[in-house]
């Protein structure tokens, strides 16, 4: 009897015996490697792991979320109302914990944790540390749950990156993978604390990257994807906000958009600039008193609860009824304004949590109250309320977060209402114009730079004037050489002009550079082909290129030749380092404060 | 998962420190998986999680979900104790429980439904419809949700509303535990009803007509289809129902006075009397409608059963109800000769000038001796007493029982001439 390894020899070289499973057999081997294992690119291996981290940032984001019910319960009971010794005691008491806490063994938890996962990406080659993210998580819990007016999606951001930042060094990354492995986390906490995918990946690409790549926005994608997937398994597909049905009936009614994009300006100015002074100052006071202020901050929001205790924490379910006509336009307009205030208290004095939930309050409230106040003033029009609540909502977050693109979709993809696009954009672009002209650094740029870190400026950037290849090049005065054409003509051509460096064409879009000395070479025959003489092609440039592209395409190169798109062969001018760097000077951009290429 | 080998697998130099190679342009070098425990430990981190998060997430639903019931249960004994009449304030309370109950239960529907009834209570229609209507994005086809609009609608004098939303009601999806024909003809009846009380007859027929097709055959339910066939002004339809009510239960006494109401209604009186002489014991119902026809009786001089004597009373009778109607309206004829106060003129002197002067000629007949024989100044004083008072039932204030008796009377006699 044969052995069993021959045996088993046999039946697979029997089951090969057909071309195709032959073909399937040597696929597999390929894949398997030389030696055996499985080889893949490190950037499909990334998009995996965008997946696995989009998993189990939604986990967590879930956990966090029921972690901020479940301290509500506990610390303010289970009513919508809880009781006024509750209400002026627990936020104090908590402040107070928490800023021990927080001081004393987590000092990165403060704060709302975008600026946090910048900071990552832009000066901690993608590093945030466990203890950060286990800290985050206790803290912005108590914080929000015991009524501090803050919200849960900032730290569901930054939750997500640690996490991406921790499995990125586990499985021993790349430096710049590792790098963009936290935005890629940043978006997946952000999209299942949202329950709103395509807001997430705006958004992080948008504020914390800040530029459109392929290869980083599939695993952004991706992540965001499988986190809200793991969140909506968890707590469910409904949308944030149920929305009553919405129709513009007349164009006379985006003037009453307008006025709300104003207000929703105003509104976000004070904000950014209340924060943006009572901040420093706190900060600037004695150390001791750092262990007090977010104490201090929950006494005050106690005590505006016991009348609205609305205010407190993220305030979601409010706004759902202030979407439905539960309260007068003089009741949505003072809790606009104290949740404005309770929002600065509470974040000036570092008490970990976020503003996103917080901003979309305080729209919802001045929007309701202008569609409220309009009712009263036209009791002919049907003013649909919550409509007027949602684009209140995106004025202000567009006019406080300035991440426009993000605000207009964020709006769409939480109400899962189209017809609502036309005030949104309407309102979005006024507030934003109106907070960019009266605070000209965007909030989350200037917590950084209160903080001492000088991140890039993802708005200054998107708007920095692009220099580009036409502003450098200076056209050709001759023609360029060709590269079938004869030696012999071609030095009768360059005998006329005193440069050292010419560019031939060699047909076809392609190019390459020949030196004077080359051409002139004596040894050379005067009959062959001008193309015998060049070296290696260069690339071409179009006129519409940046100049940062040009300058990387330069290297040790003299010139680079300008083409026309329609016609490859066409040569439109030369560029050289000499032109790039005089654009630049013409332009005013050879010194800028920090030297920075966006 | 994995870890880079020691060499780039494409130009095969080693690797710096964070795995990458410094030696050639591809950034995007080949990984190499020869340690599978990382792939392992993160597959099973994932599972773990999974469980974590499941255990913890169900715990939790379990109890928000008996914070919800607690909350919802709160606000339904309030709801109960308004309806029953035991609370005097409006039922506020119950619109705070049942929002306590929504945030631990925030899609829950019967908690929304429940809300949006205690808003209505409560006073707060606006609230309450903005909530009905955003149940109505979620649940375009929701009857419940739509009955409750065309309701909340009704109650605004929004009738075209109101009648979209019935109408979606009944074409709706109701909840699928319970038989929807019911539901469907519950609402057909509201809706039949709502349009009734609108004014809308030809409406509302339609509506009934739709009931008759799907109504089953429950005496109860066809008997309330015939009494609103004859609020609508449809006798004949509703006497048919009743009588094939009737048909199958000679006894059933909502049947037989709704039949002699239907008669009634369709002047038929003689049908209606035979009717109300087979009900027993006699309603109140059944008693007014008997003592009318008796007072039609005691003024019709054409009855088979009166007497010479008694004919010529009726007629002097009949002339007398006549003319003090005529003497309500104004007319100063009249008022002189019944002694009415003479304050009250008449809209319009030349509509009431005939009538006046007809009036003055019957008037010297009306005694027994010149009546006697006469059919033709009894038929005479017939017409003129049916016209006066179609005549005065626009402007003349509201007819005592012998004007409506009258008017009966006229019905009756103007159809059968017909």
């Amino acid at each position: 009897m044969k052995p069993h390894s021959e045996r088993s020899r046999e039946s697979l070289l029997k089951f090969m015996a057909t071309p195709v499973r032959r073909k399937y057999f040597e696929t597999l081997r390929r894949m398997l490697g030389p030696s055996g294992l499985i080889s893949i690119r490190e950037e499909q291996f990334f998009l995996v792991l965008a997946i696995a981290i989009g998993v189990l940032a939604g986990f967590s984001v879930v956990l966090f979320r029921i972690a901020i019910a479940a301290a509500r319960l506990w610390l303010l009971g289970s009513s919508l109302h809880p009781s006024a010794p509750r209400v002026v005691l627990i936020p104090a008491l908590m402040g107070l914990v928490i800023a021990l806490v927080a001081v004393r063994f987590f000092p990165r938890v403060r704060g709302s944790g975008v600026t946090q996962v910048k900071g990552a990406l832009y000066l901690y080659d993608g590093y945030i540390g466990a203890g950060t993210v286990v800290g985050k998580f206790v803290l912005s819990a108590l914080a929000i749950g015991s009524g501090q007016s803050l919200g849960p999606e900032d730290p569901s951001l930054q939750i997500g990156a640690g996490l991406a930042s921790g499995l990125g060094r586990w499985l021993k990354l790349s430096k710049e993978r590792l790098r963009l492995v936290a935005p890629v986390g940043a978006a997946a906490g952000l999209a299942a604390a949202f329950n709103a995918p395509i807001t997430a990946v705006l958004f992080v690409i948008e504020e914390v990257i800040g530029r459109w790549s392929i290869g980083i926005l599939g695993a952004v994608v991706l992540s965001a994807i499988s986190s809200v997937v793991v969140e909506r398994w968890f707590l469910g597909d409904e949308p944030l906000f149920r929305v009553p049905p919405y129709r513009l009936d007349h164009a006379g009614e985006l003037i009453a958009y307008a006025i709300l994009g104003v207000l929703g300006g105003i509104a976000s100015v004070v904000f950014v600039k209340s924060i943006k002074n009572l901040r420093p100052w706190l900060r600037r006071q004695p150390q001791w008193s750092q262990y007090l202020q977010p104490g201090v901050a929950g006494l005050l929001i106690g005590f505006i609860a016991i009348w609205f205790p609305q205010v407190m924490g993220a305030g979601y379910e409010w706004i759902d009824l202030a979407m439905h006509n539960r309260f007068p336009w003089e009741v949505l307009g003072i809790l606009a304004g104290l949740k404005l205030l309770s929002t600065v208290l509470s974040f000036a004095s570092g008490t970990p949590g976020g503003l996103f939930a917080p901003v979309l309050f305080m729209g919802a409230m001045l929007g309701g109250s202008v569609a409220m106040l309009e009712q009263q003033l036209f009791p002919a029009i049907a003013v649909p309320v919550g409509a007027y609540a949602l684009v209140g909502m995106g004025a202000l977050f567009a006019g406080i977060l300035r991440a426009p693109m993000t605000s207009v979709f964020m709006i769409l993809e939480v109400s899962g209402n189209y017809s609502i696009i036309l005030p949104v954009i309407i309102c979005n672009t006024i507030s934003y114009l109106i907070s960019r002209g009266f605070q000209e650094v965007p909030l989350f740029d200037l917590l950084s730079r209160q903080d001492g870190l000088d991140l890039p400026s993802l708005e200054e950037g998107r708007e920095q004037a692009i220099l580009r290849v036409e502003d450098a090049m200076h056209p050709t005065l001759g023609r360029a050489l060709l590269g079938d054409e004869a030696i012999a003509s071609a030095r009768s051509i360059v005998s006329s002009t005193p440069d050292a460096h010419f560019l031939v064409s060699l047909g076809e879009g392609r190019w390459s550079e020949l030196s004077r000395e080359a051409l002139l070479d004596p040894a050379s025959d005067e009959s062959a082909p001008v193309r015998v003489l060049v070296g290696a092609r260069v690339p071409r440039l179009y006129q519409d290129q940046s100049l940062d592209v040009a300058l990387r395409f330069m290297k040790d190169r003299p010139m680079l030749p300008v083409v026309h798109r329609g016609n490859l062969d066409l040569l439109m001018g030369v560029v050289s380092v000499e032109d790039i760097l005089r654009a630049y000077r013409k332009a005013g951009l050879a010194e800028p404060e920090t030297a920075e290429v966006s | 998962m994995s870890e880079e080998t020691a060499n780039c697998t494409i130009c095969k130099q080693p690797l710096d420190e964070y795995g990458r190679c410094q030696h050639c342009d591809d950034d995007t070098h080949t990984w190499t998986i020869h340690d599978w425990r990382p792939l392992l430990t993160l597959s099973l981190m994932i599972a773990l999680a999974f469980s974590f998060t499941s255990l913890v997430v169900s715990s939790f639903n379990e109890k928000e979900n008996a914070l919800a019931t607690q909350y919802s249960a709160a606000g339904i004994r309030v709801m109960d104790e308004w309806n029953r009449g035991v609370r005097k304030s409006r039922p506020t309370p119950a619109v705070g429980a049942f929002e306590n109950a929504m945030v631990y239960s925030p899609n829950n529907f019967q908690y929304r439904l429940y809300l949006t009834d205690a808003l209505l209570a409560s006073g707060a229609t606006d609230e309450a419809l903005a909530q009905l209507q955003a149940f109505l994005v979620q649940r375009p086809r929701d009857a419940q949700v739509n009955l409750k609009l065309a309701r909340l609608e009704g109650h605004r004098h929004h009738v075209d509303e109101a009648l979209r939303y019935y109408q979606s009601a009944v074409e709706g999806v109701w909840p699928e535990r319970s038989d929807p024909v019911p539901q469907r003809v519950g609402a057909l009846f509201e809706a039949a009803e709502y349009l009734l009380e609108q004014g809308r007859h030809e409406q509302a027929n339609g509506a009934l007509m739709a009931l008759a097709a799907i109504l089953p055959a429950s005496p109860s339910e066809q008997e309330k289809l015939a009494g609103l066939f004859l609020r609508n002004g449809n006798a004949a339809r509703a006497l048919s129902i009743y009588q094939v009510q009737l048909s199958v239960n000679k006894n059933d006494a909502t049947a037989i006075l709704g039949a002699a109401q239907a008669s009634f209604a369709a002047g038929s009186y003689t049908t209606a009397r035979r009717y109300l002489q087979q009900l027993k014991p006699e309603t109140a119902e059944s008693q007014i409608l008997l003592a009318e026809l008796e007072r039609m009786e005691a003024l019709d001089p054409f009855a088979r059963s009166a007497t010479g004597r008694i004919r010529t009373e009726r007629t002097m009778a009949v002339f007398r109800i006549a003319v003090q109607r005529l003497a309500v309206c104004g007319v100063p004829f009249a008022q002189a000769m019944t002694f009415a106060p003479k304050g009250a003129k008449p809209a319009d002197p030349a509509q009431w000038s005939g009538f006046a002067k007809w009036a003055e000629q019957l008037a010297p007949m009306m005694n027994e001796r010149k009546l006697r024989g006469r059919d033709d100044v009894i038929e005479s004083t017939m017409r003129f007493a049916f016209q006066a008072e179609r005549a005065a039932q626009k402007d003349c204030g509201t007819p005592t029982l012998n004007d409506e008796a009258l008017l009966l009377l006229a019905r009756e006699r103007m159809g059968a001439s017909q």
